[in-house]
């Protein structure tokens, strides 16, 4: 779009020049003062032109272009010719430099504080873990989910009993979050077959079993890390059964 | 722009194939539904022996819209159909596997169940 709007611009440019030109044949000499300013606009308009096209398939949203367009009074021919020059060397060089390449952001995370983060992340992550199995839930999951999904690092996945036991656990979790870290977490408020509290970094579920088998969300993340408890030496679920 | 009438495609593996939208969730006489928001729907097709029936009243979550869907730091997202993922009163979805890539705003808006289950997040 934006290399359109430049050769329309620079047609305008020869369109008002062709003009221009004819203007001064009729003219007297009354007008010699303007006349040469006019002149100076017309070269400037076929400076433009050459350097349009020089740079038509380089990104035209440079931050020297624009200046180029103020010309007419304050516009200096010399000047004007030796901003080409070095706008153009400069555009070659930086072309050579760094070709067509798709710059990051510069606001992102080095890797070592991306690191910490993930080390914080599964510090609360162990420490939820812990204290639903406090609760006694059972077959604690915690997956590490942050390769497979960029929305979040850490998943827990609890079974529970009964509702009144989903109660128990996810109020015991929002206690300990909020007094030791706090962190409030969106997602249910209300115990459901499948609670879920999203804390960020680190989404727990807590489901009845039934629902758990249903979902069967560990199969879904079957590629996610998983992260041993240090505490959880008692049998699996399937296996007190 | 999901209204009364418009018909949406199912994005889940709970048995419906086709949605009719017959009411917006939210105030009351809201015309148009955009993503994360809640309709009631009928099926107006489904797939045989599975729970869910033709001519049933459910409610759905809407996951994609043909209607651009515009973010603060300029992105525009427009998908190529309208599509809706089955849940039930509590907002569990009612099937088991999402199909087909998300908006993150449904986080935002309390359906992280479904983020979930989807296989790609936009």
């Amino acid at each position: 779009m934006a290399v359109s709007t430049t050769t329309a611009l620079s047609i305008g440019g020869n369109v008002f020049s062709g003009q221009l030109r004819r203007r001064e044949l009729n003219e007297s000499k009354l007008f010699q003062k303007p006349r040469s300013h006019f002149r100076w606009s017309c070269l400037n308009d076929l400076h433009l032109l050459r350097f349009r096209t020089k740079t038509s398939n380089f990104n035209p949203r440079g931050s020297s272009l624009p200046s180029l367009y103020a010309y007419g009074k304050e516009a200096d021919d010399a000047y004007l010719s030796n901003v080409n020059e070095d706008t153009d060397e400069m555009f070659d060089d930086l072309m050579k430099k760094y070709g067509e390449v798709v710059f990051r952001k510069s606001d992102r995370k080095s890797p070592s504080a991306e690191l910490d983060d993930d080390a914080e992340s599964l510090s609360f992550a162990v420490e939820m873990a812990k204290v639903a199995s406090d609760v006694k839930a059972g077959d604690i999951r915690v997956l590490f989910v942050k390769p497979l999904v960029y929305w979040t690092r850490f998943f827990i996945i609890a079974t529970a009993f009964s509702r009144p036991q989903i109660d128990a656990i996810g109020s015991r979790i929002r206690d300990l979050a909020e007094k030791k870290y706090g962190k409030i977490p969106s997602g249910d408020t209300k115990p459901n077959s499948w609670t879920l509290l999203d804390f960020g970094d680190v989404v727990v579920h807590i489901f009845l079993p039934q629902q758990r088998a249903f979902y069967n969300l560990e199969e879904f993340y079957g590629n996610a890390t998983l992260i041993e408890l240090p505490s959880e030496n008692q049998p699996p679920f399937h296996a007190r059964e | 722009m999901i209204q009364p009438q418009t018909h949406l495609n199912v994005a889940d593996n709970s048995g419906a194939r086709e949605l009719m939208c017959i009411r917006v969730i939210g105030a009351s006489n809201r015309r148009y539904a955009h993503i994360g928001d809640v309709i009631v729907a009928v099926i107006k097709e489904a797939v045989p022996n599975t729970p869910l029936e033709r001519s049933e009243v459910i409610r759905a979550v809407i996951v994609r819209t043909s209607k651009e869907l515009k973010r603060d730091n300029g992105m525009i997202i427009r998908y190529d159909d309208n599509a809706a993922v089955v849940i039930d009163q509590e907002g569990n979805p009612k099937g088991t596997r999402i199909f087909g890539a998300i908006a993150r705003e449904l986080r935002q808006l309390n359906f992280t169940k479904i983020v979930s289950l989807a296989p790609e997040v936009l």
